[in-house]
């Protein structure tokens, strides 16, 4: 009798365990499930995410009307993130950048300065030509006037 | 006068020899350039990524 109650109560004790193991599992497997599927979910988000922010950067677009220049873009990205915005390099083409710019930009204001003083120095010149040109002339004049006058 | 004949001559001659060479390597360029810029165009994501990352080291390297 007692072995029977016992077997009972090992079969009862058994039937538990094996219910509770298969509820274990199941749990697990439900588990994972939900695992994959959220995982699922998640990396259709991020594509989906990823897709409208291409659509809305036009990145694909910008690359193929100026690619050296979005390629440019992207190095000074992947810089400014690496860290190096404020370092001694940065500074030095900025520097060597502001002075390339200043002489481009001073270029064309120089040479109009230039070409003016040049053309006021000509056109002085002439003028001032023009001028004892016409007063040397006047001279003659007055001399071959009082040459002649003399003469009379 | 014939010192500048030679010159010229020598100029021509210098001239007829770089020029081709010259015409090769813009050719050359401009066939690389076609090619980068076709492969730029092709793997825009790719590209884009590589030029961050070399940007992020070159950045790395200059903070340091």
């Amino acid at each position: 009798m007692e072995s029977s109650e016992s077997g009972t109560l090992n079969g009862q004790r058994t039937e538990g365990n094996s219910s509770r193991a298969g509820g274990g599992a199941i749990s697990v497997g439900q588990r994972v499930d939900r695992v994959s599927d959220t995982a699922q979910e998640a990396w259709s988000r991020t594509r989906e995410t990823v897709n409208e922010l291409k659509e809305r950067l036009d990145i694909d677009g910008r690359v193929r009307r100026n690619p050296y220049g979005t390629m440019a873009a992207a190095l000074g990205i992947g810089y400014v993130l690496g860290g190096g915005f404020f370092s001694p390099l940065t500074a030095r083409l900025f520097r060597f950048g502001l002075r390339i710019g200043i002489r481009l930009a001073a270029i064309p204001f120089l040479e109009n300065e230039i070409r003016g003083f040049a053309e006021a120095v000509v056109t002085g010149s002439e003028d001032d030509e023009g001028e004892s040109a016409s007063s040397s002339g006047e001279g003659k004049r007055s001399q071959q006037k009082g040459s002649k006058g003399g003469k009379r | 006068m014939e010192m500048t004949e030679q010159f010229e001559k020598t100029a021509r001659e210098l001239e007829d020899r770089i020029r081709p060479q010259i015409e090769e390597a813009k050719k050359k360029v401009s066939d690389l350039n076609e090619r980068a810029v076709g492969y730029i165009k092709e793997n825009p994501g790719k590209c884009l990524l590589g030029a961050v990352a070399a940007g992020y080291i070159i950045g790395r390297i200059a903070s340091r």
